[in-house]
């Protein structure tokens, strides 16, 4: 028994050593934000659920996050929170040809690849032909709307286009990262290849890997003289959403794109230098499936529109994080200049009416019943089921608001809470009568997102994959209008044609916008200057967002 | 959650006594017992407040209705959740939920047990042999393991694929201490008796043997209904519940989705398990006491007075 | 032996029992529900690991299901359990590899100490009856036996982590700060990062070896052999140990070895509170992205894992009493 105790002792003062002698939780030893240029070394806290592959292969859509942007840069940065305003990155000047048919880019000269091999149009024109070969590579489907790209000199590329796109220059020039010819070309399978030693023309090499963490070093030879000016990115492989807040919690991240709840308690409260700013950039919407005999009465969408109280969804749900949406379908302030509030105001600005839902409903034949759901004179009942991911707490909560505010006009609706797969497994073929959905990819204007919800390109049969048209919307006049904004360059023309687009949400109502989605960003101006902010929008903030994130980072400056 | 208290069968064997008399006796050593009259008190509380719950609280437990973070108050008097529902509400009317699962799970089970066990001592040969195997495989498959796979594939469900779930796991290690007690009442010189009369054996499995084992398994009810209580609130905290049920695993979910410790509204988490923990100190407790009632062995020794001489 | 090989053979059918549990689970549920996580996987995977999956699964094979279980069974016992979807394209089979040592060692270390602690004070209990200690003891861990393993767990982050700031209260070692590696430094990390958890597991299970340590020594110090021996002079501490422990403590192991169940229960619960990156977390994430695969053999390990410490415990229990022997 002695002994025990004995030895029971020495373990405990073992361990109460060990305690006191490792890093405490607070502070940490590396990792932190370095002192001068030569030894800065900048954390990022993104959970990405995973190790890492230690591959970087720019056409890998798993791996797109960690290489474009750090090793890979495109032709132009085009900038979604400035209207698209362009930065010339790899290409140093553009034109487009007669009839916006034909697009020319000068290639910039004097770049060097990290092997030292200069960049030329016939990389450029390498890669995009490459995506052509290979249509597993081409993520934003370019060769949809692209005929022929073509070397027409040492530093000049032409592209010739199918059809009229001038909107897919944002996919073209800064969606598409552009790859070495001499080392991909020796590649039989570019599809699979890993490319765990990345050869770009970026502001970082990746030196090295590991599957917990990726350590990213300047680049000596970047085209940018006197860039980047933060030596060393550390981007560790966070498995759980919990570590990754709590490293940005106590200082040893700076730059993180995390769902934080409760930031203010959890973060900003921490420090002084601790900071955070959450863009909107597209909405979150209830989305009705047009093909249901109920739904499709357009007075009934109105309704909802009506019933719903967007401010109310966004503070309880979202936590405020997430700005009340607007049925033009226009984020706002992101795209503020775009929205014609004039239109909107003529419908009492969509605002929370549940008096003008009933109405409405009244005039579509309805009348309350006496389980309290509103039923017309056929007998049929306004009661639907909603699918939303099991998975967002947040949209959890959203819809939970979204039901109590229908159920105060009379109308039924009960959430299934789906898994993501299974969820998708719905969506895509068109079966559910009404989705939480938000789209996945932004643009540089409103228009990306309003031609993905209404271009009947988009949409298929119930049964068949839509491929973002879920609520399968099409209308003759809509769509010679999406036609014609791509065929234009003119700002004025694209101006009146989205106005337009916004009297058609407005009247036709095909889905309902209830919050607005935002990047999740923080950062920590203790150590580093240059972060995007409210007043200076230069890119977008998160870590992920590609090739923003090499604008962040060529911004970013040691203190 | 550590393994029931009542380990192998109470040592002395039971009395043989006519039901009434032995739920009298009961009584008596309840209201004499400490341990048994807190766990008591407790249990009818929580009854009480799952039967009446509007009583108490007069809030809607869902309803994103006021203010959001707000703290003690006597309008609300455990604050708001993070989305302006009110807490005490959600706790009080959550109560329901629980017990209903607690009672359901806890009388299917032992159910589920009393056949199983009691069956296969009398049964006895190959019935036996099999039932035995079986009970005995089930009691060492790690079982939350096995409920969270079994959850996971079912995308999670409401109050009733919970039950159903619990139920169809939990069974063999009540099942298998009835077993044992069974057989020793095998033998028993009133069963000889029965059987010499001629009676059939269900009429002497039922009338007959089970209420000599009433003690057992009432024993068995509270284990059960203690492991269903933890069992679902564990599955529906990691959110393999239905989310959007009152309950309060699944207000412990909500709070640690919202980092409620780290956000400063740790009454958030603290309060549903604490109210887990009175159930189930609860339920533990009668069971403790119904050990100490069977083995007096158990029992709290008094110290005895020393009386001086004069 | 003969007890020995009883043991290996029940060992053997649970095994089969929990092979086939896994198999049929799947295939039992209404719509498999690994046809949407199929969905996502094609044109991922090369046709064998395409293949391997559908046999663990069931889906798009036309053969019968014994065939199919026969393929699935050579598939584990071959260890070949799929391509994980969370750790995409990593296999399954090296994504667990870093797991389990976490949990093996938060576990076991939890384990003996509440052994060590819980017996002792059992021990000590029951020796002094009618004592404060024994009439303390009984209900306060009775409670505390009692409560959810997550919500000791969550007071202790409280008062410990966020209150007090003395200890780290999120995952096994400090990310960002440390690479792991054999320096005294990261051990001491991943030290202090364990003793909440650690202490969590500690609090609930220790209550289990106190009580039934305490119930078992007071029918023992009923016995006879005690009574003679107390008869004879002996001082009291070595009766306590050397007669009444050692045969209290038999009945003891075959009680460890059914909480085991439970002890696993407590630990998954209590990683997942902590982001202990364990076993038990692992299930949990994979559980929550649907890693079917991952879920499937994760399932597989903790049950082996459980029925190989029964095992040892049986075979320890039969060495150490020849009752038990016997008695088969």
């Amino acid at each position: 028994m002695r002994r025990l105790i004995r030895y029971g002792v020495i373990v405990a003062a073992g361990l109460l050593a060990a305690a006191c002698s490792s890093s405490s939780p607070g502070g940490g030893t590396g990792g932190g934000g370095g002192a001068s240029g030569a030894n800065s070394v900048l954390t990022i806290s993104n959970e990405n659920g995973a190790l890492w592959t230690c591959g970087f292969n720019p056409f890998n859509g798993s791996d797109t996050l960690v290489s474009v942007g750090f090793v890979y840069e495109p032709l132009v940065y085009v900038n979604p929170l400035q209207n698209g305003a362009t930065t010339p990155m790899l290409a140093s000047s553009w034109t487009w040809g007669p009839g916006n048919k034909s697009l020319v880019f000068n290639i910039r000269q004097g770049v060097k690849f990290t092997d030292g091999t200069p960049l030329t149009a016939a990389d450029v024109a390498y890669t995009f032909n490459m995506l052509k070969k290979y249509p597993a590579m081409d993520l934003t489907g370019v060769w949809s709307v692209l005929s022929s790209v073509t070397q027409t000199g040492t530093y000049q590329v032409t592209m010739q286009f199918s059809t009229a796109a001038v909107p897919w220059f944002y996919y073209i020039a800064d969606q598409t990262p552009i790859v070495p010819e001499h080392i991909w070309s020796a590649i039989s399978n570019p599809v699979a290849y890993p490319d765990s030693h990345p050869v770009g023309t970026g502001p970082y090499e990746v030196n090295p890997c590991t599957a917990a963490n990726i350590t990213y070093t300047a680049n000596p030879h970047f085209w940018q003289p006197g860039e980047p000016h933060v030596h060393t990115l550390k981007y560790p492989a966070f498995t759980s959403n919990n570590t990754a807040n709590d490293e940005l919690a106590n200082g040893q991240a700076q730059w993180g794109a995390q769902y934080i709840p409760g930031i203010q308690a959890f973060y900003t409260s921490k420090s002084t230098a601790f900071h955070y700013w959450f863009p909107p950039v597209l909405n979150v919407s209830l989305v009705p499936n047009l093909t249901n005999p109920l739904l499709s009465n357009v007075k009934v969408r109105q309704a909802m529109a009506y019933a719903i109280n967007r401010p109310q969804v966004s503070s309880i749900g979202e936590s405020g994080y997430e700005p009340a949406a607007n049925q033009a379908g226009i984020v706002t302030p992101t795209y503020t200049s775009w929205l014609d509030t004039s239109q909107l105001a003529q419908d009492g600005n969509y605002a929370y009416n549940p008096a003008k839902a009933k109405q409405l409903l009244a005039e579509a034949g309805y009348h309350m019943g006496s389980n309290g759901i509103m039923v017309n004179s056929a007998g049929k009942q306004l009661s639907f089921t909603v699918i939303n991911i099991g998975d967002y707490s947040d949209w959890l909560a959203s819809m939970q608001v979204i039901v109590q505010n229908l159920k105060a006009v009379g109308i039924q609706v009960s959430p299934e809470n789906l898994t993501n797969t299974d969820y998708d497994a719905d969506l895509f073929p068109g079966n559910f009568q009404l989705a939480y959905v938000e789209q996945e990819t932004i643009g540089p204007g409103p228009y990306y997102e309003l031609n993905d919800w209404l271009n009947s390109a988009d949409t298929a049969p119930i049964g068949k994959t839509a491929a973002t048209n879920y609520e399968r919307y099409s209308n003759a006049a809509t769509e010679a209008l999406l036609n014609q904004y791509a065929s234009t360059t003119s700002t004025a023309t694209q101006h009146s044609i989205v106005d337009q687009l916004e009297q058609v949400m407005l009247t036709q109502v095909p889905f309902i916008p209830v919050t607005e989605g935002v990047d999740w960003y923080q950062y920590d101006t203790a150590a580093f200057s240059g972060w995007p902010t409210p007043g200076d929008p230069y890119a977008q903030p998160p870590v992920w967002a590609y090739p923003d994130n090499e604008q962040v980072l060529l911004h970013l400056k040691p203190r | 959650m550590a393994i029931p208290l009542s380990l192998g069968q109470p040592a002395g064997e039971p009395r043989r006594l006519p039901a009434s008399r032995a739920l009298a006796r009961m009584g008596r050593a309840v209201r004499s017992n400490h341990k048994a009259t807190v766990g008591t008190v407790l249990l009818a509380l929580f009854i009480l407040v799952a039967l009446f719950p509007g009583v108490i609280a007069h809030d809607n437990p869902s309803l994103d209705a006021y203010k959001p973070h707000l703290g003690l108050s006597t309008a609300h008097l455990l604050g708001t959740t993070a989305y302006g529902q009110d807490m005490f509400a959600q706790l009080v009317w959550g109560t329901r939920n629980v017990m209903i699962i607690a009672f359901t799970v806890g009388l299917a089970t032992t159910g589920i047990a009393v056949l199983v066990g009691v069956a296969g001592a009398y049964l006895g040969g190959l019935w036996d042999s099999s039932l035995g195997v079986l009970t005995d495989v089930l009691l060492v498959i790690p079982l939350f393991p096995l409920l969270i796979v079994i959850a996971a594939y079912a995308h999670g469900g409401g109050t009733l694929l919970l039950i159903v779930v619990i139920t169809v796991t939990s069974w063999s290690y009540t099942a298998r201490q009835l077993r044992s007690q069974a057989l020793t009442l095998r033998s028993r010189d009133f069963l000889q008796a029965a059987r010499v009369r001629g009676e059939r054996r269900l009429y002497i499995i039922v009338m007959e043997v089970i209420p000599t084992m009433t003690s057992l398994i009432v024993a068995s009810f509270l284990t059960n209904a203690l492991y269903a209580i933890l069992f679902a609130s564990s599955l529906q905290f990691i959110g393999l519940g239905d989310p959007d049920t009152v309950s309060w695993g699944t207000m412990l979910y909500w709070a640690q989705n919202n980092a409620a410790l780290q956000t400063g509204q740790p009454l958030w988490a603290i309060a549903p398990g604490a109210c887990i923990a009175a159930l189930g100190a609860a339920f533990a407790l009668l069971n403790y006491a119904f050990d100490e009632i069977g083995n007096p062995a158990l029992r709290p020794v008094r110290r005895s007075k020393r009386v001086r001489s004069a | 032996m003969r007890y020995a090989l009883r043991r290996l053979g029940f060992f053997v059918l649970t095994l089969w029992v929990a092979l086939t549990l896994n198999f049929l689970l799947p295939r039992l549920m209404p719509g498999n529900p690994a046809l949407a996580m199929m969905g996502k996987f094609h044109g991922e995977l090369t046709p064998q690991s395409l293949n391997a999956l559908e046999i663990l699964f069931g889906v798009d094979t036309h053969a019968s299901l014994g065939s199919q279980y026969i393929s699935y069974l050579h598939q584990v016992v071959t260890g070949n359990f799929g391509t994980s979807l969370d750790y995409y394209p990593a296999s399954v089979s090296s994504v667990i590899g870093s797991a389990i040592w976490w949990t093996f060692g938060l576990v076991g270390v939890s384990t003996v100490l509440a052994f060590i602690l819980g017996t002792g004070l059992g021990i000590v209990a029951a020796w002094r009856r009618g004592g404060r200690l024994d009439s303390v003891l009984p209900p306060v861990f009775v409670i505390a036996s009692a409560m959810p393993y997550f919500w000791v767990g969550m007071v202790l982050v409280l008062v410990f982590g966020i209150s007090l700031h003395w200890l780290p209260y999120v995952g096994g070692y400090n990310v960002t700060g440390d690479t792991p590696a054999f320096t005294l430094h990261f051990i001491g990390d991943v030290l202090s990062h364990s003793i909440l958890p650690a202490l969590s597991l500690l609090i609930t299970t220790i209550g289990t070896w106190i009580l039934t340590m305490r119930n078992t020594m007071i029918t023992t110090l009923a016995e006879d052999y005690v009574r003679m021996a107390r008869a004879k002079g002996l001082p009291g501490w070595r009766i306590m140990i050397d007669y009444a422990a050692r045969n209290a403590i038999l009945p003891n192991l075959t009680g460890f070895a059914m909480s085991l169940g439970f002890v696993v229960s407590g630990a998954i619960l209590i990683e997942y509170v902590f982001n202990y990156p364990g076993v038990g977390f692992m299930l949990l994430q994979a559980v929550q992205g649907e890693d079917y695969p991952l879920m499937q053999a994760l399932f597989l390990l903790i049950t082996v894992a459980v029925l190989v410490a029964i095992l040892i415990a049986d075979i320890a229990t039969a060495l150490l009493d020849p009752r038990t022997r016997a008695a088969s």
